[in-house]
């Protein structure tokens, strides 16, 4: 399924994953629009623009990861949006690609995140240490999960632009060991979220009764 | 307010912040801005009401005791001067324009002449003045256009006056010009206060309608500028694509989209201090990639700038030296006690020996000044060399950074 607000990004995405061989089973180009026809289609992978009509990307993945766990939801976004790209993250999403990313990155990412790979730009591997890394200096309570050095040194690798490939050459490791390394961080990085809920939630007193 | 400017040379686009040149302008014509002055309007509209009220006083008791008066007509010519006066006073001060120095002098004048006259129209020993409590019409005016200050000067003024030619003072006319002398610049404290009030509310008025409409350009950009110049960065990609359209649409977007971004609120760090993650997104070009934290990384600006230079200068010597478009990476992050620059390439590497031969030769140019700046900081800079690409690892401690003196 394709989820974007501009008809023309809507077309040339799913034009080149028709092409590429993949089943496009829906379109749609709001929020609702997309939980609705996910609701009905229940695709394996869904390209998500996260500036979209209400309800928005980051919304819209929360309510699909809640709906159909195994989907996977790659974010297909526009640069500089940090903030959101991270919320989606921490929602669930598995991968996220920026728009100016060639016709075979797209596909090499759908193929990565249908294989339940998550795909990483460098930018989203240094929010995702970033948020580590704040939570580091405010959090003396240890309920959070923390990154290995293993996976923290992975994802500085990452964020300094080397390939999967790369990185398990360079730290001598199978591909599929930074991979799961990788997913580790993004695993955890969905639990810190759920933490800060849980505690948001008994903060406010919503667990009373 | 910021501006947004786009200069013809090379299309670029940024924004000129003008913070200081607005606060300067503030404090030349706070008093004459469109708040200050409806505030004072309101405030003279008030006193035609009270100046109404004290003349029928002031006729209702110079009828009463005419009797007092050496002649009749003499009492008959102050009424009318108070009549007279307070009519084009009422006038006079409804419009801004005409609310001058002389205005307010003149009225002042009037109110002391008729005090003065005092003693020539009802004998030496006279109990009551010939204005009264006309006189507050004048004081107010006087706190009300020059604030406290005009207040207190006309205030010390008219009571000086009117005690200086009593025969006698008992209580109640000690009493009365004390309340002159004090109302004056009580008077015009408040009214400063509200101007000042009226003048935040307008600033913050002003601020929320800049907030909505960034956010409003931003939306309308991001749903189709923007679209449309990453579609054509991505068709620009293809086999078949016009690859330089495709690199300056690139360009365009990023540059609109810093331009956004540093438009958006909360994003602002505090006084002389500069958000480094946002200075170094700033790098970002089609080959060099910046990652870094979501939030703002803060840092006094000096320091910032030379971290941000110091990258600069790391990613010029990747393009000296491994090519003009090489991909380079830029690594931000932030801890509590230090932040981490890394700067990466791919290219052939430095050969052994090299750097230390140019260090030799007095050559170390952009190596050097890397070092330099960050040494200067207090920090490390570490060049980590080999056949799969350079690495310069930038350490820079935080604390005390603000003690590192510019030079």
């Amino acid at each position: 399924m394709v989820v974007d607000d501009h008809p023309m990004w809507r077309d040339a995405v799913e034009r080149d994953l028709a092409t590429a061989g993949f089943e496009v089973v829906a379109t749609a180009s709001t929020g609702r629009e997309a939980i609705t026809r996910f609701a009905a289609t229940r695709p394996d992978v869904v390209v998500l623009d996260l500036q979209i009509p209400e309800p928005d990307g980051v919304q819209v993945t929360t309510e699909v990861v809640a709906l159909h766990p195994t989907t996977k939801v790659l974010i297909l976004s526009a640069s500089g949006e940090q903030n959101d790209v991270l919320a989606a993250v921490k929602a669930g999403a598995t991968g996220y690609l920026i728009k100016s990313a060639s016709r075979e990155e797209l596909l090499d990412a759908v193929r990565s995140v249908a294989a339940g790979d998550p795909v990483f730009t460098p930018g989203l591997a240094g929010l995702v240490l970033g948020e580590f890394q704040q939570s580091a200096d405010t959090e003396v309570r240890g309920d959070k999960p923390t990154l290995t050095d293993r996976e923290t040194e992975i994802l500085k690798l990452v964020a300094k632009g080397l390939s999967y490939r790369q990185i398990a050459d360079r730290l001598v490791l199978s591909h599929r060991t930074v991979q799961n390394h990788v997913q580790n961080t993004l695993r955890k990085l969905q639990m810190h979220n759920r933490v800060e809920l849980t505690r948001y939630a008994i903060e406010q007193g919503l667990d009373a009764d | 307010m910021a501006r947004f400017w786009i200069s013809s040379e090379a299309g670029h686009i940024g924004t000129d912040t003008q913070i200081g040149f607005d606060a300067r302008l503030r404090t030349v014509s706070a008093w004459a801005s469109p708040a200050a002055i409806e505030v004072e309007s309101s405030l003279f509209r008030a006193l035609a009401v009270l100046r109404v009220v004290v003349l029928v006083n002031a006729i209702g008791l110079t009828a009463y005791r005419a009797g007092n008066y050496v002649s009749v007509t003499a009492a008959i010519v102050c009424g009318l001067v108070m009549i007279g006066w307070t009519a084009f006073a009422i006038w006079a001060y409804a419009a801004p324009s005409r609310r001058t120095a002389l205005l307010v002098g003149a009225d002042l004048a009037i109110a002391l002449g008729l005090l003065l006259v005092t003693p020539l129209l009802k004998g030496p020993g006279f109990h009551a003045s010939v204005p009264g409590f006309w006189v507050s019409g004048a004081l107010l005016a006087c706190a009300i256009h020059y604030r406290w200050v005009g207040g207190l000067l006309a205030g010390a003024a008219l009571a000086a006056v009117d005690l200086g030619l009593r025969e006698y003072i008992d209580q109640s006319i000690y009493g009365n010009a004390f309340l002159l002398f004090i109302g004056g610049p009580v008077v015009g404290y408040m009214c400063e206060s509200v101007q000042r009030m009226a003048l935040q509310r307008d600033e913050a008025e002003r601020a929320a309608a800049r907030a909505e409409e960034r956010t409003r350009l931003a939306r309308a950009v991001h749903d189709g500028v923007l679209q449309v110049l990453a579609l054509v960065q991505r068709r620009g990609g293809e086999l078949d694509g016009d690859a330089e359209l495709g690199r300056l649409a690139g360009e365009q977007e990023r540059e609109l989209r810093a331009l956004i971004r540093g438009e958006q609120p909360g994003r602002h760090p505090g006084a002389g201090m500069v958000d480094l993650a946002a200075a170094l997104a700033e790098l970002e070009t089609g080959n060099v990639t910046v990652s870094g934290p979501a939030s703002a990384v803060e840092l006094p600006a000096h320091a910032a700038e030379e971290i941000v230079a110091a990258t600069g200068a790391a990613l010029d010597n990747v393009r000296l030296h491994v090519g003009e478009d090489a991909r380079a990476w830029v690594l931000l992050q932030a801890f509590p006690d230090h932040v981490e620059v890394s700067v990466r390439d791919e290219g052939p590497g430095i050969p052994d020996g090299r750097l230390a031969e140019a260090e030799r030769d007095g050559r170390l140019g952009i190596v050097g000044s890397i070092r330099g700046r960050i040494l200067d900081l207090g920090g490390t800079a570490e060049l980590s060399t080999g056949r799969t690409g350079t690495e310069w690892e930038l350490i820079v401690p935080r604390r005390g950074l603000e003690k590192v003196e510019q030079r």
